[in-house]
């Protein structure tokens, strides 16, 4: 998101540079995304960081408590808890999903039988709803697999990972880089696509292996691609819901609660301002986090 | 050809929509008959066939007031108070969100109704423990839900096991249900609510004085923690341990991935003896198998019969808001709903029980063995609707049944009603003294 917003800015401002007046029609193309993105993100946020200073429930009267809410926000183990877990999750995730994606577009760009085939399949996970994913597989940990468990009499197998507090969160990266990695995919394939073939020509000629073709060539010139995955997925993975709600629904206990599940749950529980202010403390957080993100990469060849 | 259909297609759409809109438009704003209206709010899913024709014998039977039902749900009536157009009556679940509109006094003083002097006193302090408007009778209860431990008579009559009355010979009883390779107890611990409905408030509903804890609790406010008089961990630390021994040692063992359906499913096929579920199983159990015997009992927490009781909820209650144009008129279908007939038939028919002084008692075999209690007033309510949302209790309560400390859990709880206490806004309720 923020790498394309980047790109379309350099754009405009090297246009501009070259020629002095900007056509209207610019601006007009601009405008009804402008008006979207004002009524639907910056509004709601306004307010949102406006109540976030209230005691409101959502309705009725409300008066202003000052910094009431932020004051509990943090000393709430339960909050502190749900950004432990979104970021170990994230984090766990996006090792997971990049290795794994890697690693299949590197053989999926290789001269293999059913490439096409094999592409088209792998890239089905991403046409569906994650929701409907979470469901599926909260059936398959629940009740396939400890029934194969208790078949083949393979204890550790025949209870529901999802059931158990410690491990719950494996089950839910699983299932996140099942349906994270096709599209992560997709980016790669086309990074490895881009690398000239005269490279690797020439490496042989030099006598470098397939490993060191790999380690030495292909890793450094997709670099950027990595850069663009990295960052892409651990923002999404930051706001990670619907595959929780399905699958746990945070739960076993509070084990797998992510930060947006308490922001909701604050919509239902009649706490709005006060998970207001936790939304305020997030977005803060995101933005420090891109911040930095952009810090490191600038200079980086990412895109 | 193709295009030509479908622009007939399109054509005939097109008129029936306008139609539909003309017709809804013109129904919307008939006065027709000069009938004052009364917009009557109803979402209990499975009473709403009932209740519709509650209405429409209550339209057909007089020609002053016509009465409209909307099925909407509790969102949309929580939306119409804030734009200051809500129904004319409400009769709704009664919890924490619709307790808001008491607290806020936005609901008016009935308790110069006959109907208000027909609800039993007991009661009283089951509603005002959501909260009250000072000095006002703003809420008539119109449906109990009374529920407790679910048993299957014919595994029961089968190892010769009588209803157990103390926790003694629940133990004993789970022991020789145990041996005989029977699961006492069906667990379905993988959706958190079976866990805080049956379990945890029938533990602590049968040890603990509830109405009385909550109460203190309420007191105590932000000072609730390792050195208040009350608190979770003091005062419920003894129910949630006996209730970890029942889910530790009387539990099928793969209970921490059964859901709700699961569990109903196996129960109606007899694979666990006693099951911690409401009145609503019922209906699920019998879609498997309509002819299983059931029965229900009070679970015993300690070793005194005296201490039984059933938990209980508001399932309804009758509210008319101050906003309403037609208070009159909704008093009249007030008084209706209120009729003998109509208010036993509506509770005979969903397995409730009627609050009313002067109610007939429901004959079904399956809640027969709650009737005692509910009777005399041996009745909580749970201990896990009577927080506020913020605390996920259910969440928590699952953690202790899949093995966490109950200990840490419960100290946990305290610091979240301490710190729910620290950020609630101030009510009317709250500044009874000053306001005036």
């Amino acid at each position: 998101m923020t790498t394309t917003t980047t790109i379309v800015t350099r754009g405009d401002r090297t246009v501009r540079r070259s020629s002095k007046r900007v056509e209207p029609i610019y601006y007009l193309f601009l405008l009804p995304t402008l008006v979207l993105f004002t009524l639907a993100i910056t509004v709601p946020a306004v307010m949102g960081i406006f109540f976030s200073f209230t005691d409101s429930i959502g309705i009725g009267t409300w008066s202003f408590n000052g910094l009431t809410n932020y004051i509990a926000a943090f000393s709430d183990p339960a909050i502190l808890q749900s950004y432990l877990f979104t970021f170990g999750f994230s984090i766990a995730t996006v090792v997971v999903v990049n290795v794994l994606a890697f690693l299949l577009a590197v053989g999926l760009v290789s001269r293999i039988r059913f490439k096409t085939g094999l592409r088209a399949i792998f890239v089905i996970p991403m046409v569906i709803s994650g929701i409907i994913i979470a469901y599926v597989f909260n059936f398959l940990f629940s009740n396939s697999i400890p029934a194969l468990g208790s078949a083949t009499g393979i204890p550790w197998l025949s209870t529901s990972i999802l059931a158990n507090p410690d491990l719950a969160w494996v089950g839910i990266v699983i299932v996140t880089a099942w349906q994270a990695i096709p599209g992560t995919l997709l980016i790669y394939i086309a990074g490895l696509l881009s690398i000239p073939g005269e490279v690797y020509e020439a490496a042989s000629i030099d006598g470098a292996g397939r490993f060191q073709q790999l380690t030495r060539i292909t890793v450094p010139l997709v670099a950027g691609y990595f850069v663009i995955n990295i960052v892409l997925g651990f923002k999404g993975f930051l706001n990670a819901y619907d595959i929780i709600k399905g699958l746990t629904d945070g739960g076993p206990g509070t084990a797998t609660r992510s930060v947006a599940m308490t922001i909701i749950a604050g919509f239902n529980g009649g706490d709005y301002a006060y998970q207001m202010a936790n939304a305020t403390i997030f977005f803060i957080v995101a933005i420090l986090i891109s911040l930095l993100q952009l810090s490191v990469t600038r200079g980086r060849n990412a895109l | 050809m193709v295009s030509g259909k479908r622009t007939r297609t399109a054509r005939a759409l097109a008129v029936i929509t306008s139609l539909t809109i003309a017709g809804t438009a013109l129904a919307g704003c008939a006065p027709a008959d000069g009938r004052e209206t009364v917009r009557f709010t109803f979402s209990k899913r499975e009473a709403i066939d009932f209740m519709t024709k509650v209405v429409n014998d209550y339209n057909a039977s007089q020609n002053k007031v016509k009465v409209e039902i909307d099925t909407s749900g509790v969102d949309v009536v929580s939306a119409s108070f804030v734009r200051g157009n809500p129904p004319d009556l409400m009769l709704a679940n009664y919890n924490f969100e619709v307790a808001r509109f008491v607290q806020r006094c936005a609901l008016t003083d009935l308790s110069d109704t006959p109907e208000a002097g027909r609800i039993r006193k007991d009661l009283q302090p089951l509603l005002d423990q959501y909260g009250i408007c000072p000095g006002k009778t703003t809420v008539l209860p119109y449906s109990v839900m009374a529920a407790s431990v679910i048993y299957n008579k014919e595994i029961f009559a089968k190892y010769g096991i009588q209803v157990p009355k103390t926790w003694d010979e629940l133990i004993a009883a789970s022991d020789t249900l145990k041996a005989a390779g029977v699961a006492p107890f069906y667990g379905t611990f993988k959706d958190n609510w079976t866990i805080g409905q049956g379990w945890y408030d029938y533990a602590v509903g049968g040890e603990v004085p509830v109405v009385d804890f909550f109460k203190k609790m309420n007191e105590e406010g932000t000072n609730v923690g390792p050195n208040s008089q009350t608190s979770f961990s003091k005062d419920f630390a003894q129910p949630v341990d006996q209730m970890t021994q029942l889910i530790k040692d009387y539990t099928q063992p793969n209970a921490g991935s059964q859901a709700y359906v699961d569990g109903n499913l196996a129960f109606a096929k007899g694979q666990g003896a006693m099951y911690l579920q409401g009145p609503w199983a019922f209906g699920e159990i019998a879609k498997t198998s309509p002819d299983l015997q059931l029965g229900t009992f009070p679970l015993p927490m300690t070793n005194d019969p005296k201490d039984l009781k059933v938990r209980v909820n508001m399932d309804l209650a009758a509210m008319i808001p101050t906003g309403s144009k037609h208070q009159k008129a909704a008093r009249d279908f007030l008084a209706y709903l209120y009729r003998p007939s109509v208010i036993d038939a509506y509770n005979a028919a969903q397995l409730g029980f009627a609050p009313t002084t002067d109610a007939t008692m429901p004959n079904d075999p399956r809640i027969a063995g709650m009737i005692p209690y509910y009777d005399e007033g041996a009745v909580y309510q749970g201990a896990s609707v009577l927080v506020p949302k913020t605390i996920p209790v259910f969440n928590y309560v699952q953690a202790i049944a899949l093995g966490g400390s109950v200990k840490d859990t419960l100290n946990t709880m305290d610091a979240d009603w301490a710190r729910a206490a620290f950020l609630a806004p101030k009510l009317p309720s709250d500044t009874k003294g000053s306001a005036k």
